[in-house]
């Protein structure tokens, strides 16, 4: 009797209480936050000593000059770049999912380059017609990529299915086509180059305390949001059909999941421009620490992300200082080759 | 064999096409509680598509299904998924989830969203490793084992749903012979308890006749034949539907018919 000889286990299987795992997971993430953040302090175009930095913390001291540095430059800087990660890499985790594509992210979808040419419209219509337009930026990256997704939705959808591999190609042709169309309005405004090349390469010296009231809410309350999808994302994984017979209305799910994911985006592309690579990168580290569990490794995708994205902006402005480099070119540059490597290594694994 | 009581699953006229191509054509069928349901038919003789109706993920564009009295399209998913559930032939799980992870989610449907599982779940889950001997690969990525095993873990995963209907389309392709058996056992046990139907989609005959209580041999979208195995499987319907002369014995144990080349 091969079944009834297994000797059984005292303990349940799979019963890991993945709540505890969690909140872990989460106190440990942002105090690995708190250390790298403060690290990334110290560096800049004016050097100031990590006791001084302290002090400064300490007593809330904004009325000197490097007092300002610290509380008006750096601090909202360091904070907007941990909500952009977050932002970024949980909901590339979150369209890998809901789409069974570990090449989805936001970037790729086109959903980035429709909320910046959203924003970068507006600037346009802003220059020529004289309208101030600048408080209503996250509106038209909004609008923007909704368009984006709905396009890529509609281009790739069949009668009664989406086939995944078309909804990839559709994004990366709408991702072309929004870039190319920022880039054309890029040569035509040439005024305002400077500040149109900010929304291709992705740039965080424009953060103000005014823009993370702006975005905190929309990201905290959308990561809750995706967190919450998990176990549906999870029965996903399974198939469409097997997904649909869990009791998982697929289409539904997909609509919610896109939804929640632009808006993001849009909000906070809007602020920070495209920055590529985080939404796609990510996920993947979080999958090989954690697993694919999306109750796990969403949160993970967003600690990692938020960790990932400090460490390159502090690169960013740093290693050819006084002059800055865009985070988007750093984010490539790192991220490329570990996306290579996963590559690699899955191709060796056969999974990951 | 019971046969006084309601049906639990009825088809009334059902007709259905893909792109106007007709794959299920004016069908009627009841199925009583209590039954082992083998559906066979050659290639593209709707058996797949059947159980996609019965189980509502495609809708017929005539004629009504019925699940326990119940207008089919009335169903929630949700609920659907308390009633039915189903083992792929085979289906590709797109990240590599540890086997124990694929098997708790059968019990996502029975999972509220904001109170999270309860012990219950993991208790129900770990069954039904044990019952298809998979325990010993619950630690273990889904990638990393083999067909025969991935089967397994699939029909653990139908099992924990704890369905009243159990549909499989053709759980044994990668199955050992011995695996085969048990399964099969497994499958017949659970009908005496909470399991009320079994409807399984057979390529193999023999298997087919082994397991069934009923045949239901499909012919281009239509009921050929419906009955137990000795009066399905036999040199007339046979040789109508897969237009070859087999050859039929019986079985030495059972009295059962057995096809051979």
């Amino acid at each position: 009797m091969k079944f009834s000889t297994k000797s059984e286990k005292s303990n349940l299987y799979g019963y890991s209480n993945w709540r505890y795992k969690a909140i872990l997971i989460v106190v440990v993430g942002f105090l690995a936050i708190l250390v790298i953040g403060f690290i990334g302090l110290n560096f800049g175009t004016i050097a100031i000593q990590p006791k001084k930095i302290l002090s400064i913390l300490w007593h809330h001291k904004t009325d000197d000059s490097l007092g300002l540095i610290i509380w008006e430059l750096r601090i909202p800087r360091l904070i907007m770049a941990m909500l952009t990660g977050m932002t970024l890499a949980s909901v590339g985790g979150g369209f890998q999912g809901i789409l069974r594509n570990p090449l989805a992210d936001p970037y790729i979808l086109g959903v980035s380059a429709g909320a910046a040419l959203g924003a970068c419209s507006a600037l346009a219509v802003q220059y020529t017609a004289g309208l101030y337009l600048v408080p209503f930026l996250p509106v038209f990256a909004l609008m923007g990529a909704f368009v984006a997704i709905s396009l890529v939705y509609l281009l790739s959808r069949k009668k009664s299915h989406l086939p995944m591999s078309d909804l990839l190609l559709a994004g990366v042709a709408v991702n072309f086509f929004f870039s190319a169309i920022i880039t054309l309005l890029l040569a035509i405004s040439r005024r305002e180059t400077r500040s149109m090349l900010f929304w291709l390469m992705g740039d965080l010296s424009t953060s103000s305390w005014n823009n993370i009231y702006w975005i905190s809410l929309p990201v905290f309350l959308g990561i809750i949001l995706l967190v919450s999808s998990s176990l549906e994302l999870n029965a996903i994984a399974l198939g469409e059909e097997e997904a649909l017979h869990l009791g998982i209305q697929t289409e539904k799910l997909r609509l919610k999941i896109f939804f929640i994911g632009s808006t993001m985006i849009a909000i906070v592309v809007s602020f920070t421009g495209l920055i590529g690579f985080v939404g796609l990168v990510i996920p993947h580290i979080a999958r090989l620490l954690v697993g694919p569990d999306h109750r796990i490794m969403l949160p993970v995708s967003a600690l990692s992300g938020s960790i990932f994205l400090i460490i390159c902006d502090t690169i960013a402005r740093t290693i050819i200082a006084p002059t800055e480099v865009p985070i988007g070119v750093i984010t490539a540059l790192i991220g490329s080759p570990i996306f290579i490597h996963l590559l690699k290594r899955r191709n060796e694994n056969n999974g990951y | 064999m019971v046969t006084d009581f309601k049906p639990i699953v009825s088809l009334e006229d059902v007709t259905f096409s893909y792109n106007h191509h007709p794959a299920i054509q004016e069908m009627n069928l009841s199925i009583y509680p209590g039954q082992f349901i083998g559906i066979i038919g050659p290639n593209g003789s709707g058996k797949t598509t059947m159980l996609k109706l019965i189980s509502g993920i495609i809708t017929p564009q005539r004629g009504n299904i019925k699940i326990f009295g119940k207008d089919v399209r009335k169903i929630p998913r949700k609920k659907m998924a308390k009633i039915i559930s189903m083992v792929p032939q085979e289906s590709y799980i797109t990240y590599n989830y540890k086997v124990k992870e694929v098997v708790f989610m059968g019990r996502i449907p029975f999972i509220n969203q904001w109170q999270g599982e309860t012990i219950l779940d993991y208790q129900i889950s770990q069954d039904a490793m044990k019952k298809t001997d998979s325990l010993p690969h619950a630690e273990k990525g889904i990638h990393q084992i083999s067909g025969g095993e991935v089967q397994r873990v699939y029909i653990a995963r139908a099992l924990a749903q704890s369905p009243k209907i159990l549909m499989l389309d053709e759980f044994s392709s990668h199955l050992d012979l011995s695996y085969k058996y048990e399964i099969i056992k497994i499958l017949r046990e659970s009908l005496k308890e909470e399991i009320q139907c079994i409807i399984s989609v057979f390529h193999d005959l023999n298997l087919a006749s082994y397991c069934s209580d009923q045949l239901i041999l499909l012919n281009q979208g239509r009921i050929e034949k419906i009955g137990t195995p000795q009066e399905v499987i036999n040199n007339y319907y046979l040789k109508k539907v897969y237009h070859t002369k087999p050859n039929i014995i019986q079985h030495p144990e059972l009295s059962i018919p057995q096809v051979i080349m």
